[in-house]
């Protein structure tokens, strides 16, 4: 089994995740339905913007983040000012290149599942009495849900795996960023420690593995409950 | 055509029986391969190009931190040469019959030194139970990984000796090689770190804080070996040549004390 | 006057418009498909805006382009009975037919679930996914969600045309009771000669 250490990694692994998805969820959920609903100059340069993590080299992302969040960086200095807080070395740093590098993927699975919303319910509703913000809480959001939720698994099961954002702009400090694929890394640095990386590494598959069933268990569940009739 | 085909077939299957045969001696063509400490950058560098310049093929050299290097080594990596940061990887390859003992030699030595951004201004006298997590402040303390990387146990054994380390041992900022940290106090994202006297004097961007006492630690002493892998007739002569007087002289430039 | 209605606009290569003026009872918009007749009921229900003109209903003023004047749909108090029922896969028939109920003052519900439940027959399928429900079924539930929106005027775009003959019939019924038990104004979109004869109460043609 684990040793102390090793469920430290994974606790720390887990808790950076989950924050990473949970906070950015929201904002991923309103770029989806921007990029799904409406039409404006600049429209595809937001597109391109909110895919770049997925085609950029992780490191570059890293570096990117390294360049606005760090000490030095714009972002950084203004999180300092504002709110006292540093991100360099810390899990939150750790958790912001995770949500950075699972948004894109997030943004698309919530943005296909709002249109395969039926915009004539909406109509229907809008006729009955509802107001855009309740049609929206009532329709389009309960009837994209598994989309979201699924995108949502998926995300998390991506920002596990985060290794090249991270180790560049929060570096690999132990029990503070020093995540799954970090610790795996460090450990193969020091030979003789195969058991350890084995371990670890069997730990990263079961985890990905889980969540990527996961979501397409939910992702399935939500097209069959289509056909029967009702959502979740 | 379809004779044609045929003949294509043969051609093909003949240049991929082949092939094999002509790869051996693609490898004998290949310039010797140095796997050396992160720490030797500059200078290793101006070695290679000073062998070069004698009209032998320029090595190709690889930096790392040494304990990286030493799994790589024992994983059976084709290189020629090994510089380690320390006696203890290269005693531990040689546990491991991977170099030809009595090609091992150690031939430079250093020192390790607190350093901090050049713009700093902060003033450190390193004695016993020196103020350093003071001066730290909210910062952390960048180091190579003290738990394997050469640099980063000689820095903890010299803060052990000098009463300090378990003041700042869960602030330390460890790095993947000696270079790493180094680049972290270059960008300020730490305000002091701890690296070879030579690698402070190699960049223009940190000021050295102060010396550690050479009691405080192991001394610093760098050896070299051939590696029992080595296919390459020229990496012998790199080798004499790093240990020889002219060798020695290039490092020292660079800040290494020789023996 | 019931419907007071001067519209225009241009989808795509195509002019869509209508002028009219039509009294109490059922009001048939008739014409081949294709002319824009369901457009025109979504720019009366307001999910389409038309180019110019304006539309008044039992008096009240739904858009008036010069006025500029534009009530959202959920303001024009209105009732929309879709020729795909389009009720809401993700609630069952309770929810669906109280969807706009819940949603209404109370003081302009003029009409219960029970009393909606009863005049349309869907007693048994209260508790249903729309799923399983069929096309007659369907389009029951649609009516009477609509009912009991509190409409003050209601719009149906071909409601009979997925059914089979004896749910048209059952339909049929329905709407001439609520033409004249209920009293609704209807204005009612068709292609079929027989619907427009038997219930209309004005027809418009548009071509």
């Amino acid at each position: 089994m684990l040793t102390p250490e090793e469920w430290g990694i994974m606790l720390l692994s887990l808790k950076v995740s989950s924050v990473a998805i949970i906070a950015t969820l929201p904002l991923a959920f309103a770029l989806a339905w921007v990029l799904a609903r409406r039409r404006f100059p600049g429209r595809f340069l937001l597109d391109g913007l909110v895919y770049l993590p997925l085609v950029l080299p992780p490191v570059v992302t890293g570096w990117l983040l390294l360049l606005a969040f760090g000490n030095e960086g714009p972002a950084g200095r203004l999180l300092e000012q504002l709110f006292g807080i540093s991100l360099m070395f810390r899990w939150t740093g750790a958790a912001l290149a995770a949500a950075i590098m699972s948004l894109p993927l997030m943004v698309r699975a919530i943005r296909l599942s709002i249109e395969a919303v039926d915009r004539r319910l909406e109509g229907a509703a809008r006729t009955l009495g509802a107001s855009p913000l309740r049609c929206f809480c009532t329709i389009t959001l309960p009837l994209s849900l598994p989309g979201v939720i699924a995108g949502a698994v998926l995300g998390f099961a991506r920002s596990i795996g985060e290794f090249g954002a991270t180790i560049t702009f929060v570096s690999n400090i132990p029990d503070e960023t020093r995540t799954l694929p970090l610790a795996i890394y460090s450990a193969l640095q020091i030979p003789g420690s195969e058991a350890s990386v084995a371990r670890l590494a069997i730990l990263s598959v079961a985890l990905s593995l889980g969540a990527v069933i996961l979501s397409e268990a939910l992702a399935r569940r939500g097209q069959m409950s289509e056909r029967m009739g009702h959502v979740l | 055509m379809a004779h044609f085909l045929h003949r294509l077939w043969l051609l093909i299957l003949a240049t991929a029986l082949l092939l094999p045969v002509a790869a051996p001696s693609a490898a004998l063509a290949r310039p010797p391969l140095v796997l050396a400490a992160a720490s030797l950058q500059e200078s290793l560098e101006a070695a290679a190009s000073a062998w070069a310049a004698k009209g032998h093929e320029r090595p190709i050299l690889s930096f790392a931190a040494s304990s990286a290097l030493a799994r790589q080594i024992d994983s059976g990596a084709p290189a020629d040469l090994f510089l380690s940061a320390d006696e203890e990887w290269m005693d531990y390859v040689q546990a491991r019959n991977r170099i030809v003992p009595a090609t091992r030699v150690s031939f430079l030595h250093n020192r390790l030194v607190l350093i901090a951004p050049v713009a700093s201004t902060v003033r450190l006298t390193i004695a016993p139970r020196f103020p350093l997590a003071r001066a730290l402040g909210n910062g952390r303390l960048a180091m190579a990984d003290p738990a394997a990387v050469p640099a980063g146990k000689y820095g903890k054994a010299a803060l052990e000796k000098l009463g300090v380390w378990a003041s700042v041992s869960e602030r330390v900022a460890s790095a993947e090689n000696v270079r790493a940290a180094l680049a972290l106090v270059e960008r300020s994202a730490t305000p002091l770190g701890i690296v070879y006297a030579t690698d402070a004097k190699a960049s223009a961007k940190v000021r050295v804080v102060g010396t550690f006492p050479a009691g405080s630690h192991a001394p610093i002493s760098y050896p070299v070996a051939r590696l029992t892998a080595s296919t390459n007739a020229d990496a012998e002569g790199f080798r004499r040549f790093l240990v020889s007087r002219e060798g020695r002289a290039i490092f020292a430039r660079y800040g290494f004390a020789s023996k | 006057m019931s419907f007071d209605v001067d519209i225009a606009k241009r989808l795509g290569d195509r002019d869509i418009g209508a002028r009219f003026s039509a009294g109490e009872g059922v009001t048939a918009l008739f014409g081949p498909s294709g002319v824009g007749k369901t457009s025109i009921l979504n720019m009366i229900a307001g999910l389409m805006r038309p180019d110019t003109g304006r539309i008044a209903v039992a008096g009240e003023m739904l858009f008036d382009a010069r006025a500029r004047i534009d009530l959202p749909p959920e303001k024009r108090r209105l009732g929309y009975v879709f020729q795909d029922a389009r009720l809401f896969p993700h609630k069952r028939v309770r929810a669906n037919l109280l969807y706009g109920h819940d949603i209404a003052p109370l003081a302009e519900r003029w009409m219960s679930l029970d009393e909606a439940v009863e005049f349309l027959g869907i007693r048994p399928l209260l508790d249903r996914w729309p799923r399983s429900l069929s096309g007659g079924e369907a389009q029951r539930v649609a009516i009477g969600r609509a009912l009991l929106s509190a409409p003050r005027f209601l719009l149906m775009d071909e409601p009979l045309s997925s059914l089979d003959r004896p749910r048209r019939e059952e339909i049929m019924t329905v709407i001439e009771r609520i033409a004249t038990e209920l009293k609704l104004p209807i204005l009612y979109v068709s292609h079929d000669r027989a619907e427009i004869d038997r219930l209309a109460d004005t027809v418009i043609m548009l071509e």
